[in-house]
């Protein structure tokens, strides 16, 4: 048989000098700068579509601002970019990249809680930060070192609050849909346990399969029970074949959803119609935020449109990282880093809404809380957040803010 | 389970069935004619659907004129495809043009995020309730789409059993070099195919969009249920293409009735199995025996 390609000592030799010499020529560019190696695994493809790329894009805008301040600690940024394909499978090979050939000391913007508790035991092994938007109730659990930090709410403070949010509306015969995945799962079963403990009965409990492209049937097992609100937990594509399918239907009931899928890309997709009293639950816009309203210029410019929640959070975890490698100093280490991101995020400190002046305040000793451009920040023992919880109404396209509840995690 | 309710899921399997009826039948005459199954099919459909898309925002309005557009589209892109890729590979084993036809499919989806990014799109078509017969629902656009599929298979059907070009296409399909032999050239009956092919998984992918979201995996995500029910239908064989896409769709929607909806598609290819076990060859294929 004829060998598909010439595999000679030669040319190995040829080849292997070559990248030797690669190797040896980049040493002294990284000797002369101590640069701190960043990753990002974004769910660029797959159904992180929507989310993924402007995440990736919002990591750009802070690593920017970092590095146009001089960097943190005399360290400057150097971004190292993977896509998981919101796929565990894609997402172990990237991290592994990123970890073991990239060496990267911290890997953002990880976004399903299925590629985050894939991921986690990896960078645990290896003692790298991750940060990410996962919410699924593992997390916590699964954050064993405390080198994860979830950015998002925990699906089980968002299950409690859709429940609570169903009560005080006064719906009386609620049923549950939702993605089949960790968070979604999660977000399903806090909603049923919060609102059965609450003495009452969910209608109909329907996982359904990601990627269809009809979900008629699983809806109609909803339908039929008559609900009076469905708890819908889902992603933009699959919210919009579903919303669009009950439309149809004519049946006549509300939906709970979580507001990165219920918003006006939603209603873009579906029109105002179908849209019409659609109930968006969402971590409360820290819109009042300095470090918001500069980030959401910042990538306006770049993106043509509005920040969404996953990609300001994308935002604050290289602030955050970056100010906690400039509270650890120069010589720190990757664990020296990591215990430093809740002094930098925690009360007490001097409020801070970017990089720059969080920087100039830690360099006169002083302690920061940095305000972020996606919550408030401030870290759970398990590295979670736990924001306050903003209910607002479709209304003629638009979302209109109801009340806020506090986020409290379930008993 | 009570009977509208299964009748529903019944009905909403058949128009999924038949949409999918149309890249289902060009992969099974691809496979009968040029002998490879074609992994480029599923994102020739997400081709389909993208250019609906985009000649409704070109063209305005008509939602006819750009599913027309977006099949005249994904041929040509179809044709070049033929003539740049897999010509090229017709003398070498199928393998090599199935590998081909992955590299195909990736090109496609990438140069389709390249222009349109990874967000989803809807192809704009006014809401409509649907007519409610005493609990059994049917959508009038349901109805456009199957009217459309039935007429794509109708038009393709009559080519292939009642004109010179449809027998040219049975005879090298049954023997290529018998049919060299007895003078018909492979040339335009390839180009024919690979117009036909293209046009319907451009049809199939534009019917898809409207019904449900146009995103970049859409037809890459259905390949397999699609290759399952060709198999079911029996290899090469297009009539079984159709009936066995629409039995694995509807087999699909009445299972999630009994067990969850995540096991649907565990129920599908459980009949598919059962179905190879007493039919080895499918439900229409022949049975082929060892030469």
């Amino acid at each position: 048989m004829r060998q598909p390609y010439d595999l000679s000592r030669r040319g190995f030799l040829i080849s292997g000098t070559a990248a030797a010499t690669l190797g040896a020529l980049q040493a002294p560019v990284l000797a002369q700068e101590k640069v701190f190696r960043l990753g990002a695994l974004n769910s660029i493809t797959g159904i992180g579509g929507p989310y993924g790329p402007y995440m990736l894009e919002a990591i750009k805008i802070a690593v920017n601002e970092v590095n146009e301040a001089g960097g943190a600690a005399g360290r400057k940024f150097q971004l190292f970019a993977e896509d998981d394909q919101t796929k565990p499978e894609a997402a172990v090979l990237a991290v592994k990249k990123l970890v073991e050939i990239n060496k990267v000391e911290a890997v953002v913007g990880i976004w399903p809680s299925s590629v985050g508790l894939a991921t986690m035991p990896i960078t645990n092994d290896a003692n790298v930060i991750t940060m990410n938007t996962c919410g699924a109730p593992e997390m916590l659990t699964e954050n064993k070192k405390g080198l994860a930090w979830m950015f998002q709410a925990s699906n089980a403070i968002f299950g409690n609050a859709f429940a609570e949010v169903a009560r005080q509306r006064g719906f009386k015969r609620p049923a549950v849909m939702a993605f089949n995945n960790s968070t979604f799962v999660g977000q399903a079963n806090y909603f049923k346990n919060a609102w059965e403990s609450g003495g009452g009965k969910v209608e109909a409990f329907v996982i359904y399969e990601p990627n269809q492209s009809s979900y008629r049937t699983e809806l109609a097992r909803v339908l039929a029970t008559k609900p009076d609100v469905i708890s819908l937990s889902a992603y933009r594509p699959d919210a919009t074949i579903i919303l669009k399918e009950w439309f149809q239907t004519g049946q006549d009931c509300k939906f709970i959803m979580p507001g990165w899928t219920a918003n006006e890309d939603l209603v873009k997709a579906l029109g105002k119609e179908a849209t019409e009293g659609l109930i968006s639950i969402s971590n409360v816009a820290a819109d009042k935020h300095e470090a918001y309203k500069r980030f959401a210029a910042a990538f306006r410019k770049v993106a043509k449109r509005e920040p969404d929640i996953f990609a300001a959070q994308s935002y604050d975890m290289v602030i955050t990282l970056a100010l906690a490698l400039e509270a650890a100093g120069p010589q720190a280490d990757v664990a020296g880093v990591n215990g430093k991101i809740r002094s930098v995020t925690g009360v007490g400190g001097t409020r801070v809404n970017g990089f720059a002046e969080g920087r100039d305040l830690l360099r006169k000793g002083e302690k920061v809380d940095y305000e972020g451009a996606s919550s408030r920040l401030d870290f759970g023992k398990h590295g979670e957040t736990v924001p306050d919880f903003g209910v607002s109404d479709i209304r003629d396209g638009k979302l209109v803010l109801k009340e806020t509840i506090p986020g409290k995690l379930p008993a | 389970m009570d009977l509208i309710s299964i009748a529903n899921a019944v009905i909403n399997g058949v128009v999924i069935g038949m949409l999918l009826a149309l890249p289902a039948l060009a992969i099974t005459l691809v496979f009968g004619i040029a002998r490879f199954p074609n992994a480029a099919t599923g994102d020739y459909m997400t081709l389909g659907a993208y250019t609906t898309m985009a000649s409704q925002l070109v063209l305005g309005g008509s939602i006819v004129a750009a599913v027309l557009a977006a099949m005249t589209a994904t041929a040509a892109i179809s044709l070049l495809m033929y003539f740049w890729v897999f010509r090229a590979l017709s003398e070498r084993s199928h393998v090599s043009r199935l590998i081909a036809s992955i590299g195909v499919a990736f090109a496609v989806r990438s140069t389709i995020t390249f222009f349109a990014g990874q967000d989803q799109y809807v192809i704009d078509v006014p809401l409509v309730r649907a007519w409610n017969f005493g609990g059994l629902r049917i959508l009038p656009t349901d109805l456009y789409i199957v009217g459309a599929a039935l007429t794509a298979l109708f038009v393709v059907f009559f080519i292939m059993y009642l004109t010179p070009t449809g027998r040219r296409m049975r005879a090298i399909a049954d023997s290529a070099e018998l049919a060299a032999a007895s003078g018909i050239r492979a040339r335009r009956v390839m180009i024919f195919l690979w117009t036909i092919a293209g046009a319907f998984c451009g049809l199939g992918g534009a019917l898809l969009g409207i019904k449900a979201v146009v995103l970049p995996e859409l037809g890459w995500e259905l390949l397999m249920p699609m290759f399952a029910g060709v198999i079911l239908g029996g290899i090469g064989s297009p009539v079984g293409a159709v009936l066995g896409i629409v039995t694995f769709s509807i087999a699909q929607e009445v299972a999630s009735l009994y067990v969850g909806p995540a096991y649907k598609i565990v129920l599908a290819f459980f009949i598919l199995l059962v179905v190879l076990l007493l039919r080895p060859q499918g439900m229409l294929g022949r049975p082929i025996a060892a030469r």
